[in-house]
């Protein structure tokens, strides 16, 4: 199954918009985009997920790539993921380094 | 079906009559263009032939910017180029390489000359794709190698202390896994190590990953440890608690957590791991779960299987992390069994998970069941993800553990419950 990405920015706030399955043959469109979010240099990047159905660990991956691609003081906040996306984020850990909203 | 295409570029001047009689007179499907539609249209509208059939009057650079956009799509046809008056013209084309045709443009002649460059335009084909099909052969021998070398990477044969079976199926996706699982003596064979972990993503990266962490994870265990077994024997301390076997244990999992970040939190890679430490004399159990998929606890008699939750975050994410300790006890006939996201993500055909409600149910054993070795319990899961992946392909690396302590056994401390 295919992942849509869109990329607009509301304020102080890059929106990345995902929906689909984010795994290891659609992450790539996803690191793409999180480097021109990157680039917008805003305070915080919001990944809206509710409508991912599914994350793969390379999903989770492209989670920590993000961490990594922006700069210290930037929020990286994942918003509205359904229970199965959210537990895979928590069971590994990286709602500690993210901010898991919804 | 006509043996050759050739392309008749339609840019001044118009090909002589007696040039268009000789292609009418053989095999060949004619198709026209001209050489401002060949440099503009986009590529994957470019029209296939086997022959380009130019007047000399063009200039050559422009023929042979349109044979590079053609070679891109549809392969690159051979230019013959025509004249009746510009030879001057047409000796920079044949510069370029390009063949000719002169007057007179009798059918046999033109006929002979288009059809031998049709023979060399196939060849090049096959040549090409000769090339490619050795390139992918020679990757697939690369992966293979890869494949063999990381097979030195999970260990060779596994060590069973008496009293006890350790059954693993491990599945990869691909010819490289993200997947691993580790089973080795601690602190002089007192203790038993057992680690399944997953490296994310898939491919050759994760399979770079997992020697990495798997190497790390062992080194730090097995040279860590003898002192503090002396330690605690000079303490004399009676605990169940096996702390024998928990400062390996966390000097791995915080050390191998310590080097990925400090070198290589730019790559995003990490792990989700359960790292356990079995006293074989007792049972007793003390693990790390580093964001993996809860392991479950079996219990002989029965019943919903007990989780081990996480205990810590994945293995390389976070910089200076806390991973604090889990214990748990494993009794005559229990079984721990220990498994990666590929048994609960198995997917159907149209695509639904085989899910973490399914294996429970799978587990929970009547009371009435026979006893369960760890080879039943994964044979029933394993059935379960081939029958519910069915044609699918396989989506992910499937790892599956049991450690099981048959009822027949009795250690120097064996187990709360008597046996009949």
């Amino acid at each position: 199954m295919p992942l849509s990405v869109s990329l607009s920015i509301e304020g102080d706030t890059t929106v990345i918009e995902l929906a689909g399955e984010l795994d290891a043959d659609t992450a790539p469109d996803f690191h793409q985009t999180i480097e021109k979010a990157a680039g917008h240099g805003t305070r915080t990047i919001e990944i809206r997920m509710a409508g991912v159905a599914y994350m793969a660990s390379a999903g989770l991956r492209s989670l920590v790539f993000a961490q990594q691609k922006v700069a210290d003081h930037v929020t990286i906040k994942v918003v509205g993921a359904i229970e199965p996306v959210s537990r895979t984020i928590r069971t590994a850990g990286l709602d500690r380094s993210i901010v898991l909203d919804g | 079906m006509p043996s050759t295409t050739v392309m008749v570029l339609g840019d001044h001047p118009p090909p002589p009559g007696a040039l268009l009689d000789a292609l009418r007179s053989m095999d060949a499907e004619v198709v026209g263009a001209t050489l401002a539609e060949l440099l503009s249209c986009p590529v994957e509208l470019l029209p296939a032939a086997d022959v380009l059939l130019a007047p000399a009057e063009v200039p050559g650079a422009s023929v042979r910017e349109a044979v590079r956009r053609l070679r891109r799509w549809a392969g690159a046809p051979i230019v013959v180029v025509w004249t009746v008056a510009d030879f001057a013209a047409l000796e920079d084309h044949v510069r370029l390489g390009h063949d000719y045709l002169v007057p007179p443009f009798l059918p046999a002649l033109v006929s002979a000359r288009l059809l031998s460059c049709s023979e060399r335009a196939e060849l090049g084909r096959t040549l090409r794709e000769a090339d490619a099909r050795a390139a992918l052969m020679s990757y697939e021998k690369e992966l293979e190698i890869g494949r063999e070398i990381q097979a030195g990477f999970l260990p060779e044969a596994l060590p069973v202390p008496d009293g006890w079976e350790i059954d693993v199926l491990f599945r990869p996706a691909r010819q490289v896994a993200g997947d691993f699982y580790d089973v080795f003596e601690l602190v002089h064979r007192r203790r038993l190590a057992l680690v399944v972990a997953d490296v994310c993503d898939k491919g050759v990266g994760s399979a770079l990953f997992m020697a990495l962490i798997r190497s790390l994870l062992r080194h730090t265990a097995e040279q860590s440890g003898l002192q503090h077994l002396v330690a605690a024997g000079r303490a004399g301390s009676s605990r169940r608690i096996p702390v024998v076997g928990a400062t390996p244990l966390l000097n791995a999992v915080t050390a191998t957590n310590g080097y990925l970040t400090r070198n290589h939190l730019r790559q995003g890679y990490f792990a989700t791991l359960f790292f356990g430490v079995l006293d074989p004399a007792t049972g007793s159990l003390v693990y790390i779960n580093g964001g993996h998929n809860p392991p479950l606890l079996l219990d002989a008699d029965g019943g919903l299987p007990v989780a081990l939750d996480v205990t810590g975050p994945a293995v390389g994410v976070l910089p200076d992390c806390v991973y604090t300790l889990g214990y748990a006890q494993l009794n005559p006939g229990d079984t721990l069994f220990v498994f990666t996201d590929g048994v609960p993500e198995a997917r159907c055909p149209d695509g639904s998970f085989l899910g973490d409600a399914r294996m429970l149910d799978l587990l929970a054993l009547p009371p009435s069941a026979p006893p369960r070795t760890g080879r039943d319990v994964l044979d029933v899961v394993d059935t379960a993800v081939r029958r519910h992946t069915g044609k699918a392909e396989q989506h992910d690396d499937v790892t599956m553990l049991a450690l099981h302590r048959p009822r027949a056994a009795r250690g120097p401390h064996a187990g709360r419950r008597a046996v009949a």
